[in-house]
């Protein structure tokens, strides 16, 4: 403090030696302080600079909870599948199994009670499992399932009996609420995760995918309206006893599939090992596994069911100008060839009436004027030489006799014959039909107004408005009449072909169509109902054919999803058919 | 002296530092201790939302569209509604309608009031556009700019007025009609 208080020139020269180096210590002393102030400052500076970094960063990212693995596991392994209406159509579920461990407890046996009393205990809870079969896994000491898919009582039963070698795991499963429904669509997950048969296999990627898990897969299909047709596709097949049925409703303007149903069906939750494969001798037999799509992977000839798209394609060329034409209706000789009707109808028909009662005779001559290269080209422009157009993996290929059509071809595929395709071909080309002539291809992804596709001009719209006055006058008056909803303004074609087997034809099988679209003053969907063999029943009036099985189906589906799609039933609005109702004579419509 | 405070001084610095570590420590547990509840909230968060999830997903399996129509088939037997249980529009509706029978009680009717202020004065102006040629009311027209729609409100007139009268004439039959139902009953 002394040091201080004189300048330096007063200290006397005397002691000034000794007094410097006690001014150096102090000053060095000072110095060290200061140094260790400025050090302190600098990590209080840094630690503040850093508590202000965090702060600011804090402030402007926002605090973010990382919920890490929490989060996970709200997050499927593979997302859901949800139809158009977002009800879940597939989902992943966690359920417990019954697993054996037999290393549980590390000393002493792997079991507290003998194996007879477990399995009597188990059995008891589940009274379906096999006492044998429990018994060698529980003695055998080899960890294994011993069952799949418990309820959460049953695990707290298993969990009282106190085993600790009784484990129940939660595991991931996939599970399909609305069980069967929509099968062939939906597709199911094997063991090892991957996707088969359906949508599953279509968009495994996708729905494994982080942004598939997170969001759902949202498909085309209406369950309500997959559920009717399912519902009276299988009604039909009863009453009639056929081998198997499928259909399909198709929006006309956006190529969108509402439902789709191949039937008999599998139940994706429990896929039995007979569901995808059948024995050569059922094989041989023409018979096809459960799993088989016939929407989209069966071939049919699909017979009269073409005879609209054969006129549209005349109409359009110009080869048919005047509808009230009559073409001679006598059993046509073309080489060593016949061709039929089933009855006959007069000595002349004109178009309206030829597709009214379904003449074949008729329908090859007007094919037979159009000529082949023209109809071929239609054909082509409804893709019928192509597989179909849809997501799903199993789509078959199209018996499509390629080259120069000769005269006999051109006039048997007029009337479906010589040509096989999928019924989704058929509601593909029945869209263009009616929907003003646009070819769209089918979808099963929802789509946005802004998504749907161009398409592709296959018909005039003249034409297009033309043939939907000629289906609903099929419906109203000719074979397709028992397919008429009153009041949903219905037209379509019926189609019956016999299924080619050994050495021709066979003539009591039969693939029996009909193919619709409501309602025809302004067409919004399609609807095919197919029956594979449909046998003579008396719920069918002992009749094969498609007016008296595949028709009624529409009948019956119709009511019950146009409301739901928005088409209210009016009995006081129809097509208007007043000019094309002179052409059919008074009573000589359809008994 | 000096050795003293120093002491002190060191003391208080060391117990400063102890105090803040002390609180540093204290506010560390809390915070983790505040983390490790938001940690249990969010499982529990979890586990409820997998609950939920098993729940929706039993609804949806006893719901199903099999189960539904299994137990329509049983149970109510309802089938999809037929055209004449659809009505579009009053025309449909009043079409139901039947005439009075003779002896048939008087239907009732509401009273109806209209206002001075603001429905009839419109009616009024809208009455003075109709004939604009003439000119004889337009003196009465309140704006210039209502001169310029007249020729559009004169066309539309009577169509408002036959629908006041359909109006008046469906609601006379939903009366009878009322009227009838009671009368069964």
């Amino acid at each position: 403090m002394n040091a201080h208080a004189f300048p330096l020139g007063a200290i006397p020269t005397t002691v000034s030696t000794g007094r410097r180096k006690l001014v150096n210590v102090r000053q060095r002393s000072l110095l060290v302080a200061k140094l260790r102030t400025l050090w302190i400052l600098a990590v209080f500076a840094l630690v503040g600079l850093l508590a202000l970094g965090r702060i600011t960063y804090l402030g402007f990212t926002g605090v973010t909870p990382s919920h890490g693995e929490l989060g996970d596991m709200l997050i499927p392994d593979r997302g859901d599948i949800v139809d158009r209406n977002g009800v879940p159509l597939a989902r992943d579920f966690r359920v417990y199994s019954l697993w054996f461990n037999p290393k549980a407890m590390s000393e002493g046996s792997a079991l507290i009670h003998t194996p007879e009393q477990i399995a009597a205990s188990l059995i008891r809870i589940f009274p379906d499992l096999d006492r044998d079969e429990l018994l060698g896994k529980l003695r055998s000491g080899k960890p294994g399932y011993l069952r799949k898919s418990l309820l959460p009582e049953d695990a707290n039963k298993v969990h009282a009996l106190g085993e600790p070698a009784l484990e129940f795991p939660l595991e991931a499963t996939r599970f399909y609420p609305q069980g069967s429904m929509g099968a062939h669509v939906l597709g199911y997950v094997d063991s090892y995760g991957h996707g088969k048969v359906g949508m599953e296999q279509a968009f495994n990627d996708k729905l494994i995918s982080p942004e598939g898990r997170t969001h759902p897969s949202v498909l085309s299909i209406d369950f309500r309206v997959q559920s009717a047709l399912e519902d009276e596709l299988a009604r039909a097949m009863q009453l009639s006893q056929a081998k198997g049925a499928a259909g399909v409703v198709l929006d006309v303007d956006t190529g969108e599939i509402l439902a789709l149903a191949s039937l008999p069906g599998f139940d994706p939750n429990h896929v039995k090992p007979n569901d995808m494969v059948v024995t050569p001798e059922q094989a041989a037999m023409g018979e096809v596994p459960h799993g088989f799509n016939r929407v989209t992977n069966q071939v049919y000839e699909l017979g009269s069911a073409f005879k609209p798209i054969t006129v549209a394609s005349a109409l359009d060329a110009g080869t048919i100008t005047d509808l009230s034409r009559r073409w001679p209706a006598q059993p046509l000789h073309i080489g060593k060839f016949t061709i039929h009707d089933t009855h006959n109808y007069g000595a002349s028909l004109n178009v309206l009436e030829t597709l009214i009662h379904s003449s074949n005779i008729v329908t090859a001559q007007i094919a037979d004027e159009l000529g082949g290269v023209r109809l071929k080209k239609t054909m082509e422009a409804l893709g019928m030489n192509e597989r179909p157009y849809v997501e799903l993996p199993a789509r078959g290929f199209p018996i499509w006799p390629s080259g120069t059509w000769p005269r006999l071809r051109t006039m048997t595929v007029a009337y479906g014959h010589g040509i096989a395709v999928t019924p989704l071909h058929l509601a593909s080309a029945y869209a263009a039909l009616v929907n003003g002539g646009i070819w769209r291809p089918a979808t099963l992804k929802k789509l946005d107004a802004s998504e749907v596709p161009a398409g592709r001009r296959v018909f005039k719209a003249s034409t297009s408005a033309r043939i939907r006055q000629l289906l609903r006058m099929i419906v109203e008056y000719g074979t397709g009449r028992k397919a008429d909803a009153p009041g949903f303004r219905v037209g379509g074609k019926t189609g019956s072909a016999e299924k080619p087997g050994v050495g021709g034809y066979r003539h009591h099988s039969l693939i029996a169509t009909f193919a619709a679209a409501f309602p025809m003053d302004k067409p919004r969907y399609v609807v095919i109902s197919m029956m594979d063999e449909p046998q003579g029943t008396a719920a069918t009036s002992y009749q094969r054919t498609a007016a008296w099985n595949a028709a009624p189906v529409v009948a019956r589906v119709v009511p019950r999803i146009g409301p739901l799609l928005g088409i209210m039933p009016d009995e006081t609005r129809d097509i208007d058919i007043s000019d094309l109702k002179p052409l059919i004579p008074a009573g000589s419509a359809e008994e | 002296m000096n050795f003293t405070s120093d002491r002190i001084r060191s003391i208080g610095w060391i117990s400063t530092l102890v105090i803040c570590g002390a609180v540093t420590l204290g506010l560390t547990l809390r915070v983790n201790a505040v983390k490790s509840q938001v940690h249990d909230a969010d499982k529990r968060i979890v586990y409820v939302q997998q609950d939920i999830d098993f729940l929706q997903t039993e609804f949806q399996t006893r719901a199903n569209q099999q189960a539904l129509s299994d137990l329509n088939d049983l149970e109510f037997g309802y089938k999809a509604p037929v055209a004449a249980q659809y009505i579009e529009g009053e025309r449909q509706l009043a079409a139901l309608g039947l005439p009075a029978g003779p002896g048939a009680p008087a239907p009732i009717r509401y009273a109806n009031a209209e206002q001075a202020g603001d429905g009839s004065s419109e009616g009024a102006s809208l009455l003075a556009m109709v004939s604009p040629v003439t000119g004889a009311t337009a003196a009465a027209m309140p704006q210039a700019s209502a001169k310029s729609d007249s020729g559009r409100d004169s066309g539309r007139d009577p169509e408002r007025d036959s629908l006041a009268r359909d109006a008046a004439a469906l609601g006379k039959r939903l009366a009878h009609i009322e009227v009838a139902e009671a009368v069964q009953q």
